[in-house]
């Protein structure tokens, strides 16, 4: 009889512990805890998972190693507004990476010019976009014309069949397979890889958005002559910032933050920033 | 006494205008504006409204002397009997001077471009222009093809182009190309129902095209001024360093160009019998004015006064073909697009062998069709054309020709002028009135 009630204990015990929030059990830093606003303004600490390369416009190291850029003051901001310190988590080895702190649990925030897609948003919320980013195309000139024999490039870009660079753990490797579904997705390490293979000719086109496309060529205006850009109207990428899943309070207050804020990033701005002009 | 008064002073304004329009005088103030240019002062842009100014002076009487110029010819040669002769004369010199210019303008920067090509430092120059000039994407396409903007209706391409589907419309809308059209069908139907009716207006006509011409007269009068106003800021708008970047272009452009334009007058000479030089001095004036204006059709009146009154060159011809050949043969989009398109081959490093080159030449001849009615910028558009069968980007060469456009635009413009003038002086060339010294006289 006691025999069966120590066993009966342990198997609720059991229970109970596999049976756990499944918040609770992908917060190793806090657990117990669920991660919403309370949570953070408690442990009077947001952390802010980002890239640990850097994202010229968006957020570079200084030469002293300091974090700078819109995303960075954006991310201060943010938490002066919650009354915490800022810690950033620095060392997301892709953008997808980013996601992964924060479904993982290691992050509440992640901010890292990430864009909004369907894989991401079944692992974290979205908050609403801080900037709107028309997707692009990076393209040898020769090869896209001499594949679309004779008639414009926008008709042979449309229905790309060639090799596309794109790069790895980006939202742009899920948007290369839905929007260029017979094209060849080469995924780079990253994008001065990318653009190197474009250049050795190992792929015709890259793939990303406006922003980084025109910034190839305002940094390195020769490569005019040999690269063409072509933006495709109808596909956006929502610049968001990442929230873990369980926070919708931090969510909308992150919202409210980004609508007051509005107009803070716009494209010519962030061509024209001086956080932009390394080259590639 | 009041006539001979105003005989007087139409007399007197003919003489100053002949007096002001000497050679000496033009070729005075195309070298200040060109100085006036190169040197890019601020005040240079200042003059741009005078000469926008003298340009809509000339434009007032430019439909109505074509809508009276143009029944009138095609009376005079249905009524001579001559016609057929006439326009198989056209036709033929038309078709030879096509192929010259062809032939030239695929020959000579073939042999510019085999002895010179971009080193990095230019490509890197021409990519800043166009970085810089094309501050905006080059293509936009939408995965969705239903985001795709609407094309144009065919009705705004091609042939259509041509149908005066409302002589109104296209009077008020200064759509010259539709307006010579009609005149052209019109003029034919004049003279068909004045055979049975035995009624026309054509004495009328011909007042018109008097007073428009006496017009053309007093305008004539500002040329110079016309001259400097017009060059001088379209010169400056070209920067030395542009200009630098894009000699590869600039240079057998020019080149054949100035070729070309000296080959007229020449060849004009002869067939005229008369010299070289006297021939240059007098054509120079429609020249100048094509150059100053980028207008052809603004050039009719004065070259048709030109080759009728100074080479006294037979008016038939002339009045029959050159409203209508200059208004859609275009000898200088021709050399422009064929060289263009070399340059472009040669940047992108894309070799050209004899059968390119012939094809290079057809397509640039269809090309310069389909800029019919269109000018300035919009003309640059059909060059995609000639550039896409090639595996060149229509989209590197526009940003970087419309750089160099205000310049390459004058001499378009002015070897449309002065091809189409030759082409009626050698169609006409045996209905030239000598002299009784067998020579054109003096003007």
């Amino acid at each position: 009889m006691f025999l069966r009630s120590i066993s009966g204990t342990l198997a609720l015990l059991i229970w109970i512990a596999l049976s756990s929030p499944p918040a609770i059990a992908q917060s190793p830093s806090r657990p117990g805890l669920p991660r919403d606003l309370q949570s953070i303004v408690d442990a009077k600490v947001l952390r802010v998972a980002i890239t640990r390369f850097d994202l010229p416009s968006f957020h570079v190291r200084g030469a002293d190693g300091t974090l700078l850029g819109p995303e960075i003051e954006m991310a201060q901001q943010i938490g002066r507004a919650l009354g915490v310190k800022v810690e950033f988590l620095d060392n997301a080895a892709s953008f997808d990476a980013v996601v992964d702190f924060i479904a993982e649990g290691r992050a509440d925030i992640g901010i890292s010019k990430l864009s909004q897609t369907y894989n991401r948003l079944m692992r974290v919320r979205f908050s609403e976009p801080y900037v709107t980013l028309r997707h692009a195309l990076l393209f040898d000139r020769r090869a896209i014309a001499r594949a679309a024999g004779g008639h414009p490039p926008a008709a042979e870009l449309q229905r790309y069949k060639g090799r596309l660079s794109v790069i790895a753990g980006s939202a742009y490797v899920d948007f290369a397979h839905r929007n260029f579904p017979n094209a060849t997705v080469v995924e780079a390490r990253d994008w001065d890889t990318a653009i190197a293979s474009l250049l050795g000719g190992q792929v015709d086109a890259v793939y990303r958005d406006e922003f980084e496309i025109r910034r190839v060529l305002k940094n390195k205006p020769s490569l005019n002559v040999q690269l063409g850009s072509a933006v495709i109207v109808d596909q956006k990428a929502l610049l968001s910032i990442a929230i873990c899943d369980t926070c919708s309070k931090l969510q909308e207050f992150i919202n409210y933050h980004i609508g007051v804020t509005r107009g803070a990033f716009t494209l010519n701005e962030l061509l024209n920033s001086q956080l932009g002009k390394q080259v590639q | 006494m009041k006539a001979a008064t105003i005989f007087g002073i139409d007399n007197s304004l003919k003489a100053l205008s002949r007096s002001i329009n000497r050679p000496v005088i033009t070729l005075t103030a195309i070298v200040l504006a060109l100085v006036l240019g190169a040197m890019r002062l601020p005040f240079v842009q200042y003059l741009r409204p005078v000469g926008d100014f003298y340009v809509a002076l000339l434009q007032i009487c430019v439909l109505p002397f074509l809508l009276a110029t143009i029944p009138l010819a095609v009376r005079s040669a249905m009524a001579s009997g001559s016609a057929p002769g006439v326009i198989r004369s056209l036709i033929f010199w038309v078709l030879i001077t096509v192929v010259a210019v062809a032939a030239v303008s695929a020959i000579i920067p073939s042999l510019f471009f085999r002895y010179s090509s971009p080193d990095e430092r230019m490509v890197a120059n021409i990519g800043a222009l166009l970085g810089r000039s094309a501050d905006t994407v080059d293509v936009e396409f939408a995965i969705d093809a239903r985001h795709v903007p609407e094309n144009k209706s065919a009705s705004d391409f091609g042939i259509f182009a041509l149908i005066p589907t409302n002589v109104f419309a296209s009077l008020s809308s200064n759509d010259s190309v539709r307006v010579l059209v009609f005149a052209a069908i019109f003029g034919i139907g004049m003279v068909l129902t004045e055979r049975n009716s035995g009624h026309s207006i054509f004495d009328a006509l011909r007042h018109i095209q008097a007073v428009c011409v006496l017009i053309f007269d007093w305008f004539s009068l500002l040329v110079p001024i016309g001259i400097v106003t017009l060059v001088a800021p379209q010169v400056a708008l070209l920067g030395p360093d542009a200009f630098k970047a894009l000699t590869l272009f600039a240079y057998p452009f020019f080149i054949a160009g100035a070729l070309l334009l000296l080959a007229g007058p020449i060849i004009c000479a002869f067939a005229l019998r008369a010299s070289p030089f006297h021939v240059f001095g007098v054509w120079l004036k429609p020249l100048m004015l094509a150059a100053s204006t980028r207008n052809s059709l603004i050039c009719v009146p004065l070259a048709l006064e030109t080759l009728k009154n100074d080479l006294k060159v037979k008016e038939e011809p002339c009045d029959l073909y050159l409203p209508i050949g200059i208004a859609t043969i275009r000898f200088g989009t021709i050399l422009y697009f064929v060289i263009a398109t070399l340059f472009v081959g040669i940047l992108m490093g894309r070799q050209f062998n004899l059968h390119d080159l012939a094809l290079l030449a057809v397509f640039s001849v269809g090309a310069s069709f389909a800029t019919i009615g269109v000018s300035g910028l919009a003309a640059l558009a059909p060059m995609a054309i000639v550039l896409r069968p090639f595996g060149l980007s229509y989209e590197v060469a526009v940003p970087l020709m419309i750089i160099i456009d205000p310049l390459a635009d004058m001499l378009r413009t002015m070897l449309n002028v002065g091809l189409n003038g030759m082409v009626a002086v050698l169609a006409a060339a045996r209905s030239v009135v000598p002299t009784s010294t067998g020579r054109v006289p003096d003007s």
